[in-house]
């Protein structure tokens, strides 16, 4: 009989003590075999100029604030968006996004005469309100894939992961009749 | 050419078929070398995601589209992701080719072990009347074996890779030698108590699974850890794969030759003999190409990637396969016919959920034409595979609301979907295509293959059977949907080089082997002369296991 214990800390110590090799071997394999490798690191063109990475920044964290848990700042939400959109999406799915903030900052200009990464949270919020009623030009569409961008960003970070939800690397058996008054957190997937 | 008798055997591929042979011809006292066109993974070491949370996999593991638009058009249907993409095959890479009107997803791995370590892992014994389906149905095609000539191979190779699930004593559905079933949840026990009252003599039962409820310390694996991430590959080695099973039996032997990036491309064939001389392969990294021999050829490369090779290995100057003297290599291509599937909302029980992710789910066995023709408007028959859970609460709105609102779980929900049994038409067919090429010489596969009036219609009375079943078992909210019906998207596509006992309507004898090279046997899905409406790889390792027998036997007796 194998210890499970003893089998898991060889999965934990393959990887503890190999962090990094995975993107190593890919990058040998892509090179060998003309497989292309899937982008790391900082984006490689910048999406957003200053003032729209300011404000969607503030507003992923609008969407997913710091509660009795980190919101999408403390997750790295802004530079998954930005890596996102500049590495792994199609370059057409920058289109509403940008659209969606310039018109969010228009009005913010229009309503609350600051740019919209200054405005109040309260203000924010009832400028992604007006988006998110088809209020605005493009907002209907900006607030759905800013909202998923978001949710996709938060809920795949460590922080959404491990701190958000619960994180069952190896649960080890299976209840399927298990108390739901049990359950402390949404578990990951 | 380099000309050795290094080995006794060749096996060509190592997926559940390539992996099985190399494991009964090494253990069975022969020198095996096998060869695989994809990269070397090994067990454990080269599961590069297994375990990893979304955040240390490149894209969190979502696959970029872009990425999925160039190199896995024809993977993403068998749901590639950063953390299994060096599993799959590149199609950029490696192109084929169909004409308007006959598309056909070719859904192939990139790695040794083949599909073992990407595969569904749903195990099922095929039943006494699959095998007498073509004769019963006046059908060409009659199939040379009967159940009774492969339940004990079925036996042999359940008990040695583990299979979970339960006895349920159904005809038309053979047990195997079960490990503990993963059990039911408690929406799953619900539904089956209401839908078997229903409609008596249907059945709803455990999936039955090549995930391990039981360890197997013997061969260093250890049971299901229930976090169902198998397509990462498995370090505790809870599934059936070439790597945690097969491969290591194989190698304890000290009679294996591994060589990956082996892209087998012909055999070479002496016809005074009747012998396969040959085989010839061109290695990806250096393109060197080489050709070695043996007394023993197993082909087991994948049933499309097996008709690719037989149809290219050819007398020059010739369109025409050493293997073809019957004129039915390449037809008959068959796959399951699935994309129709049902859902619906299961009242109550919101007091319970599940802890722990489960592999599979349940299933419903077939239930039409099993005692003969019923008049329902088609031959054969479908099942259903499906699940039972509850998934956290959908955003809605924003802000600390939604954010809060999506701790909790919604209800539970039922989905399933259906699986049935194609006919073998003859004009289903693979060719060579007439002049393209691939990166390595080899003409690129062609194909032909279509669903026909029959699959439609019992895709249309699985909806409606479906939607009936669920609805009266008491389920809200049943809705059901039909999807492109698009051969090879079932990943199950078999048949091109059938098995017959009249050489002059197939390519293999009831041993899979060659009618034209005595030494040669081809024991994956290619030799398939009807496919069922279950998953087929255990049948392809009962079929693998007991041609290997056969063979050493042959040899021994000289």
């Amino acid at each position: 009989m194998i210890d499970r214990r003893t089998a898991l800390a060889g999965v934990v110590g393959m990887f503890g003590a190999a962090a990094f090799a995975p993107l190593a071997r890919a990058a040998q394999l892509g090179k060998a075999s003309g497989i292309p490798v899937i982008s790391e690191g900082p984006p490689s063109v910048a999406v957003f100029n200053p003032a729209q990475r300011a404000l969607m920044t503030a507003l992923s964290e609008r969407i997913l604030p710091t509660t009795d848990t980190p919101g999408a700042i403390a997750a790295g939400v802004p530079a998954f968006i930005e890596k996102m959109l500049a590495d792994w999406a199609r370059p057409t799915d920058r289109v509403p996004i940008l659209a969606g903030l310039d018109a969010i900052e228009a009005r913010s200009q229009q309503d609350y005469k600051v740019a919209g990464a200054q405005a109040t949270a309260e203000q924010q919020d009832a400028l992604l309100t007006l988006a998110m009623n088809g209020q605005l030009p493009s907002g209907g569409v900006f607030f759905e894939a800013f909202r998923q961008l978001v949710l996709a960003g938060y809920y795949t970070s460590e922080i959404g992961i491990t701190q958000e939800r619960e994180y069952l690397p190896v649960p080890g058996e299976y209840n399927g009749e298990f108390l739901y008054s049990q359950v402390n957190k949404v578990y990951s997937a | 050419m380099a000309s050795t008798n290094r080995f006794d055997a060749i096996v060509i591929g190592s997926g559940v078929s390539g992996g099985f042979a190399a494991k009964e011809l090494t253990e069975k006292g022969l020198r095996v070398l096998m060869l695989d066109r994809g990269v070397m993974v090994e067990h454990g070491e080269g599961y590069a995601y297994d375990g990893k949370p979304a955040y240390e996999v490149p894209a969190r593991n979502m696959m970029p589209p872009g990425l999925r638009d160039s190199d896995y058009f024809i993977a993403k249907h068998g749901y590639v992701q950063p953390s299994n993409r060096a599993f799959y095959n590149d199609d950029r890479l490696n192109p084929y080719a169909f004409d308007e009107g006959s598309k056909f997803y070719w859904i192939r791995p990139g790695a040794v072990g083949g599909k073992s370590l990407i595969w569904g892992r749903w195990s099922f014994r095929w039943s006494p009347a699959d095998f007498e389906a073509n004769k019963r149905d006046g059908i060409d095609g009659d199939w040379p074996i009967r159940y009774d000539d492969l339940a004990p191979w079925y036996s042999y190779v359940e008990k040695y890779i583990g299979v979970s699930g339960s006895r349920e004593n159904l005809p038309y559905l053979p047990d195997s030698e079960f490990q503990p079933p993963m059990p039911m949840n408690i929406a799953e026990k619900w539904l089956k108590q209401r839908l078997e009252t229903e409609f008596p003599g249907r059945k709803l039962i455990n999936t039955r699974l090549s995930n391990m409820t039981e360890d197997k310390p013997e061969q260093n694996r250890t049971k299901c850890q229930f976090r169902n991430q198998c397509g990462n590959g498995c370090s505790f080695g809870a599934y059936f794969s070439t790597q945690a099973v097969t491969l290591p039996a194989a190698r304890a032997t000290g009679r294996l030759t591994l060589r990956a990036d082996a892209v087998v491309t012909n055999l070479e064939y002496d016809a005074a003999k009747k012998r396969v001389t040959g085989v010839r392969f061109i290695d990806a990294k250096t393109g060197q190409a080489e050709v070695v021999n043996a007394g023993l050829v197993f082909l087991c490369a994948s049933a499309m990637a097996s008709n690719q090779i037989l149809l290219n290995s050819r007398p020059a100057g010739s369109g025409r396969s050493h293997f073809d003297s019957s004129g039915t290599l390449g037809k008959y291509v068959m796959d399951h016919i699935f994309r129709v599937s049902i859902d619906g909302d299961i009242p109550g029980m919101d007091e319970y959920i599940e802890y722990g992710r489960r592999p599979g789910g349940v299933y419903i066995p077939r239930f039409r034409n099993n005692g003969g023709d019923e008049g329902v408007g088609f031959k054969r028959g479908y099942g259903y595979q499906g699940s039972a859970r509850r998934e956290p609460a959908p955003p809605v709105g924003f802000g600390a609301s939604m954010k809060h609102g999506m701790r909790k779980y919604s209800g539970w929900k039922f989905g399933m979907g259906a699986f049935g049994e194609c006919l073998p038409y003859e004009d289903n067919h693979v060719s060579l295509h007439a002049d393209k090429v691939d990166r390595f010489g080899v003409p690129l596969m062609r194909f032909d293959v279509r669903f026909r009036e029959n699959e439609l219609r019992m895709m249309a009375d699985a909806r409606t059977q479906g939607e009936a079943m669920l609805k009266a078992a008491g389920l809200t909210n049943v809705t059901s949907s039909e999807g492109d019906h698009v051969p090879g998207d079932a990943i199950h596509e078999m048949g091109g080089a059938r098995m017959g006992a009249d050489p002059r309507s197939s390519v293999l004898n009831k041993w899979s082997q060659a009618h034209d090279a005595t030494n040669l046997y081809v024991t994956d899905g290619a030799q398939m002369a009807s496919v069922s409406c279950v998953n087929p790889s255990l049948t392809f390792m009962a079929l693998t296991a007991r041609a290997a027998d056969h063979a050493v036997k042959q040899l021994a007796s000289g």
